[in-house]
């Protein structure tokens, strides 16, 4: 689903953001990226959506080279993926539903299909009930989960998401993350780039582990400290 | 027709538009004074060339034949031009006649009674259908023998046309400056708009909108702005169409204005469709630079 071959990434300023990463991620897997601030996790995100383009190497996500991708043809790439941020990104003006179906008026989609497909999001993330508030009158998890369901609701085979739980209390991570196995399960690829040690040992799935934008680690059930998951592995 | 879709599209444009209002009423005056001054250049252009006609129209020739011509000279030049299918008119002055006729012009400026003997030679009086063919029969006049001289007025048609050509320049300098002014103005009316819509934008990327979907409400604004503009101008213009036009009549009689031979039912839908095409391509412009991150 997602391949990354030899990539680096290195910005006009001259920072080299990430360093021949090889990464290969299979339909219906759920990844982390670990590692501190400032390692590349963000960076590599960013290369899967084309925020950034790669400096070299090749990626492929769903069977499109990204790296050579044309400017024209980036909209098409992005129907394929929701992307979900720290910040949420929502629009203050727009209700729960208005941002939701936003997302599908800008790409065309007929107000039939918009009908049936936003309450179908929105009772996923569990928030039908509360489809005619404004963000500001929500929790941080409430409007998390407002911008999953924004990234869903164009059925996208992946979702990356870049640090989701960062604005968050303990409760509504808790939440976020159930909400987000709960899509892996339905068969959407998960990407998590994140520094939520608890949200990584309380999952324990694949964890891919960036260091000064090398890939140091890739775990198969990885913890967040390489050091405690072979403590608990050990211990248990 | 997907009604929902149009809905949308519609509200898109509505909130831009109704974001700036000041900003908004700056472009669309900008392009209101633009289009009054294309308007007034217009009618300017076109009263001119309709005076112009009109003074080319009386141009004549005057053939001065020489004072020793014979009678079957002068037979045979009024032959030759009565013959010309080009000729409207040919009339014989006497110098007798000449006299005459210059006597009742310059009646109480010149005293013509001082004259001792009777200067004019006699002419021919021609007229020309065409005007532009008044220089070639000129020339061929003068070649007949017993003609002296032939003048036509070719200094006041020449300064007429040079007057119009320097008139036009400095007008179309004026409307292009203005048209420029305009243009920047719509041009950041609408990039504070994508400013001030930026989270939007961005989302709308991150979503996969293409960017000719993200640019078409944008473009729109300036078509309003353009369209806008024209239509404040085209009233202007109606206006002072009714009001002013006749009162410009009755302050020039002597000019001889007539109503400046255009449909303003075209000119209005032209001046529409120039309101228009500014407003299209000056935010085609500013969002096209503004999208590219």
């Amino acid at each position: 689903m997602i391949a990354l071959r030899g990539v680096s990434l290195v910005y006009p300023n001259g920072v080299r953001a990430l360093d021949n990463i090889n990464l290969e991620i299979a339909k219906g897997e759920f990844v982390f990226l670990v590692g501190h601030s400032g390692t590349g996790k963000s960076s590599l995100l960013r290369l899967l959506y084309r925020e950034a383009k790669s400096t070299t190497g090749e990626i492929v996500v769903d069977g499109i080279r990204v790296d050579r991708l044309r400017r024209n043809r980036i909209p098409a790439l992005r129907r394929h993926l929701g992307v979900v941020f720290q910040d949420f990104k929502l629009l203050t003006d727009k209700t729960v539903w208005e941002n939701v179906a936003f997302a599908m008026q800008v790409t065309g989609a007929h107000t039939r299909d918009i009908m049936r497909q936003v309450p179908r999001v929105l009772d996923l993330v569990g928030l039908s009930h509360k489809s005619r508030m404004y963000p500001t009158e929500l929790s941080g998890g409430e409007q998390q989960r407002t911008a999953i369901a924004r990234a869903l609701v164009n059925n996208p085979k992946i979702l990356l998401c870049d640090e989701p739980t960062g604005n968050l209390d303990p409760s509504n991570t808790t939440e976020i993350t159930a909400l987000l196995q709960r899509i892996n399960l339905k068969g959407t690829t998960v990407v998590v780039a994140t520094h939520n040690q608890a949200v990584v040992d309380r999952m324990r799935r694949r964890v891919v582990r960036l260091d000064d934008g090398r890939i140091t680690t890739d775990e198969e059930r990885g913890y967040y400290y390489l050091g405690l998951g072979q403590t608990q592995v050990l211990s248990g | 027709m997907d009604w929902g879709k149009l809905k949308f599209f519609l509200g898109e444009v509505t909130r831009n538009f109704s974001r700036n209002t000041g900003m908004q009423m700056t472009a669309i005056g900008t392009v209101a004074i633009t289009i009054v001054l294309l308007g007034l250049f217009l009618f300017v252009r076109a009263a001119l060339a309709d005076v112009g006609t009109r003074l080319l129209e009386k141009i004549e020739i005057s053939a001065y034949l020489t004072p020793d011509a014979t009678p079957a000279q002068i037979s045979a030049i009024g032959r030759f031009l009565a013959e010309d299918p080009r000729v409207a008119s040919v009339q014989f002055v006497s110098k007798r006649q000449g006299l005459a006729e210059l006597r009742e012009r310059t009646k109480g400026t010149i005293d013509t009674a001082l004259l001792t003997e009777n200067p004019l030679p006699d002419k021919y009086r021609v007229k020309v259908h065409v005007t532009e063919q008044v220089p070639s029969v000129a020339a061929e006049v003068r070649r007949l023998a017993g003609v002296a001289n032939v003048v036509y007025g070719q200094q006041v048609v020449q300064r007429l046309l040079q007057l119009g050509a320097v008139l036009r320049r400095i007008g179309i300098a004026v409307i292009v400056v203005f048209f420029a002014v305009a243009g920047i103005i719509i041009a950041n009316t609408i990039r504070l708009t994508v400013f001030a819509r930026r989270r939007e934008i961005a989302i709308m990327q991150l979503v996969g909108a293409t960017n000719t979907y993200i640019r078409l409400p944008f473009i729109c604004e300036g078509l309003l702005d353009g369209l806008i503009g024209a239509a404040v101008a085209v009233g202007l213009l109606a206006i002072a169409r009714a009001t002013l036009w006749p009162r410009l009549l009755e302050a020039l009689p002597w000019v001889q204005l007539t109503a400046a031979p255009m449909d303003p039912r075209i000119l209005g839908a032209e001046m529409l469709t120039v309101g228009a095409a500014i407003g299209i391509v000056a935010s085609w412009l500013s969002v096209g630079r503004h999208l590219r991150t």
